[in-house]
């Protein structure tokens, strides 16, 4: 498989996964083969599955290791991605094949099956955000770096204080200064919500910019020119606020993806141990 | 350049032509031509069989033959007589021993790296072991040489132009030679009759050859290659020192800046001259609505008005001469040569195969010899039959690099990407923003990344602010030490730390922000200072295509969803290529 997926051969992306997919439906298919001989030969097929599942764990978790020695010509990354990618997914049909049901029964057993489904399940969410946030992330005005967005959020409070410190002391600048007071800078200077970061809204976006609005027939020209780039500004900080949640859920993906497998390879080596141990006696 | 010139060697230098005959006045007050010949130069003394440049190599700097000879060898000689070798790697121990060992803290250096000795002198950069050819006899025998004698100078177009030696230049018998820094070459330029001097070289020497490397006109008999060669006119148009501009033009509207380029040849003028450029970039545009449409872009080797001439030429009957459909413009600094139509209708098309001819002149051609009836059979066949895979060494591509998408080739020329071999790109569609890239960049360097995740977008690309190892790298035009040199070898823009003293010109010079100035600190994190001043060490600092690591391109190697890529822009081929594999 990993001679079909390596960077040098010049396929495309939609060609690459063709193949890859045939090549695992292949390697599948000849190992569910192998379960039925070992079966036939009345040999155990849980040893068997669970061999190949512990080998499949360890080959999933140096993608980790590879990822820190990047100064090794050891295939770039993104081939190791695929080949974790595939190799997952051939893991989640020998756990099926393994397992005599889903969540396994036993306390320590069902544990070891919730950290396999929730691991599978956090990698095919990670494989389906890690191709459709980007696109989500390019369609927005700017490209901020995460690293950056702080210091942006900050430029945000700054220039706004300046568009309201410029205008002249009048009754309608009051009505925009207070308005700013109690709505918009709470918002600027407040971190982002973890509701938020769970499911970004324009629904603060909407409200402040509906209020804004309401405000319009307070103010003479000039003002309601502050509030137009006010109102600007409160979409940009949106933008970055999305661009923060969309940013943060990755990272923080690919932490936690990374914890709970470090997690099931010690539970599953643990696991091996005890049917080895009870094999013995 | 050299600690060991002398007044001696310099006054002894003033006595030898062409340094005799150099007018003392035509130099400023802060740049005499002592101390042009003082701090650029350096004598070299040389042994029979010792290869002064070689074929293929960037190099900074131009030789003048004081005495002896040395020989021009006129063909490609093998790699391995010339030394070339591998580029040497650290080995995987090395690799990660140096990655174990590294500092918790970014750009952390030992007392001896940043204490100067004796052997960090500006000379060293240039210095490699000292190559002898094998067998020379029979290089001489087997390959047609060229000997220079006294008073003769080579390697000053690569110098001048900042592209790759043309020859290999071998000693013949033992030599003094001057070697003189480019930037020391740029001064001397000053003096008119040395400017006169290098442009008389030039047609003696390297024009024929230059010439000859033309598909277009490996053909050629002999004697009409005579007749092209006198014929030929020389001419630069825009500033060699073209980044000074640069930033100025970035302000103006992509129309105005379109504008403001020198014009080479305009859209409707007849085509006097074939237009071939020697280095540097332009582009055809044509006039579209109010503005003007970027059609190509054009770089060394490439031809402009050989469709229309070869129509003027083609037609049976004498018409009406057929109008330049595009105009041709410099793109900061363009040189070029130009040969008279008369002559290219004479000496040249004669002698150029149809299927050579670009698709427009073959189709005149096909058009005016065939009756209506017979046209609309052969577009049908045409029609069915698919296009053939051109040859980039082939003529009918050398008009320049074309491509269907306008909007991103406008920005491409726009931003002067076009100069980058190696630029960085992301396609933004396959991007995390994980910053692997940025995480592996640092793990090879010193813990600090060498470029920064930003960069100009266009549609779906972002083009990063890393260095792209530029054709035309004029980050090295000024530095006073010539602590950035391009490798020889792989063309890799490079910095001496040793030599380097942080004075920021190459990033001041850089045109795309690609070099960082950074303060050097010891392992505790604490910065380094000069004795002197108190001020923080700087030191330059830029991508340098990880070079020595195993992997090659760290950046490249660690991003996980073959988001990034290192680039050739200065032809469109590549990155249309990358983007037909998304």
């Amino acid at each position: 498989m990993s001679t079909i997926l390596t960077h040098s051969i010049s396929l495309s992306f939609r060609g690459r996964r063709r193949a890859s997919i045939a090549a695992t439906l292949a390697v599948i298919l000849m190992w569910v083969v192998g379960a039925y001989f070992v079966d036939v030969s009345l040999g155990r097929t849980s040893i068997y599955s669970g061999v190949t599942l512990l080998v499949c764990l360890f080959a999933l978790t140096l993608i980790g290791l590879r990822k820190r020695l990047i100064m090794l010509p050891l295939m770039s990354v993104s081939t190791w991605v695929q080949i974790h990618i595939y190799t997952a997914m051939f893991a989640c049909v020998a756990y099926v094949i393994h397992v005599p049901s889903i969540i396994a029964n036993g306390y320590f057993e069902s544990v070891l099956s919730w950290l396999f489904i929730v691991v599978s399940v956090s990698g095919f969410y990670g494989l389906y955000t890690s191709r459709t946030a980007p696109k989500r992330l390019t369609a927005l005005s700017t490209q901020v770096r995460y690293d950056r967005i702080a210091w942006h959020r900050d430029q945000i409070v700054i220039a706004a204080k300046k568009l309201l410190d410029q205008l002249p002391e009048t009754p309608d600048r009051n009505v925009l200064a207070s308005f700013y007071q109690t709505h918009v800078q709470p918002h600027f200077v407040s971190p982002v919500k973890f509701l938020y970061l769970m499911r970004p809204t324009t629904t603060k976006k909407r409200q402040l910019l509906g209020a804004l609005a309401d405000l319009d027939r307070y103010m003479d020209a000039r003002v309601r020119q502050a509030a137009g780039k006010l109102a600007a500004l409160i979409r940009t900080r949106d933008e970055l606020d999305y661009q923060y949640a969309i940013q943060f859920r990755l990272r923080a993906w690919v932490i936690l993806h990374a914890a709970m497998s470090l997690l099931l390879l010690v539970t599953s080596i643990f696991h091996a141990i005890l049917v080895l141990g009870w094999m013995g006696s | 350049m050299d600690a060991s010139m002398s007044d001696a060697d310099v006054a002894w230098l003033r006595t030898r032509q062409p340094f005799a005959s150099l007018d003392t006045a035509a130099f400023p007050k802060s740049t005499p031509l002592e101390g042009i010949l003082r701090n650029d130069c350096r004598l070299m003394r040389c042994e029979p069989g010792e290869v002064v440049v070689r074929e293929g190599d960037y190099g900074s700097s131009a030789f003048l033959v004081l005495a002896g000879s040395v020989r021009v060898v006129m063909s490609s000689l093998p790699a391995a007589n010339l030394g070339r070798g591998e580029i040497e790697k650290l080995s995987w121990g090395e690799a990660v021993r140096s990655w174990w060992n590294q500092s918790k803290h970014a750009e952390a250096r030992s007392i001896d790296q940043v204490t100067v000795g004796d052997e960090a002198r500006v000379g060293s950069v240039d210095d490699r072991p000292t190559i002898f050819l094998q067998d020379f006899a029979a290089v001489l025998r087997n390959h047609e040489t060229l000997v220079l004698g006294p008073g003769e100078l080579f390697g000053e177009v690569a110098a001048m132009y900042r592209t790759p030696r043309a020859a290999t230049v071998i000693v013949d018998e033992e030599a003094t030679l001057i070697e003189i820094r480019w930037q020391g070459l740029r001064l001397l330029r000053r003096d008119p009759t040395f400017a006169l001097q290098l442009e008389q070289h030039y047609r003696e020497h390297w024009l024929r050859q230059h010439l000859k490397e033309i598909p277009l006109l490996r053909h050629l008999p002999e004697d009409c290659l005579d007749r092209v060669e006198a014929a030929t006119e020389l001419h630069s148009f825009g500033r060699i020192e073209w980044n000074a501009d640069f930033r100025k033009s970035q302000t103006l509207s992509p129309r105005e800046q379109i504008e403001s380029e020198p014009v080479v040849a305009s859209e409707g003028d007849y085509p006097t001259s074939l237009i071939v450029v020697r280095s540097g970039f332009a582009r055809t545009s044509r006039i579209h609505g109010s503005g003007h449409q970027t059609i190509a872009y054009l770089g060394s080797g490439h031809l402009f008005s050989l469709t229309e001439i070869a129509i003027a030429c083609l037609q049976e009957e004498p018409q009406r001469p057929v109008g330049l459909r595009q105009s041709l413009r410099a793109v900061g600094f363009v040189d070029t040569l130009h040969i008279p139509i008369e002559v290219v209708a004479a000496d040249i098309i004669p002698h150029v195969r149809r299927s050579e001819l670009p698709v427009e002149a073959q189709e005149f051609v096909r058009r005016s010899r065939t009756a209506p009836t017979d046209r609309r059979r052969e577009v049908r066949a045409r029609e069915n039959t698919k296009l053939p895979i051109l040859n980039p060494h082939d003529v009918v591509t050398q008009t320049g690099n074309h491509s269907d998408r306008t909007a991103q080739l406008e920005f491409l020329v726009q931003h002067r990407l076009i100069n980058g071999a190696e630029a960085m790109v992301i396609d933004l569609h396959r991007c995390t923003r994980c910053d692997e890239c940025v995480k592996a960049c640092a793990t090879t360097h010193d813990g600090n990344p060498r470029f920064v995740r930003e960069g100009v977008i266009h549609d779906r690309l972002q083009f990063v602010q890393a260095c792209m190892q530029c054709v035309d790298p004029v980050c090295m035009i000024g530095c006073p030490t010539g602590a950035i040199h391009r490798h020889a070898e792989t063309g890799v823009v490079q910095i001496q730390e040793s030599i380097c003293v942080g004075c920021g010109v190459c990033a001041a010079s850089c045109p795309y922000q690609n070099i960082r100035m950074m303060p050097v600190n010891d392992t505790q994190g604490r910065p380094y200072r000069d004795g002197k001043s108190g001020l923080p060490i700087m030191k330059a600092t830029k991508c340098d295509m990880c070079q020595s690591q195993p992997s090659g391109p760290a950046c490249v190697a660690a991003c996980p969803h073959d988001a990034l890529t290192r680039i050739n822009l200065t032809e469109t081929a590549p990155l249309l290529h990358w983007l037909e594999q998304r």
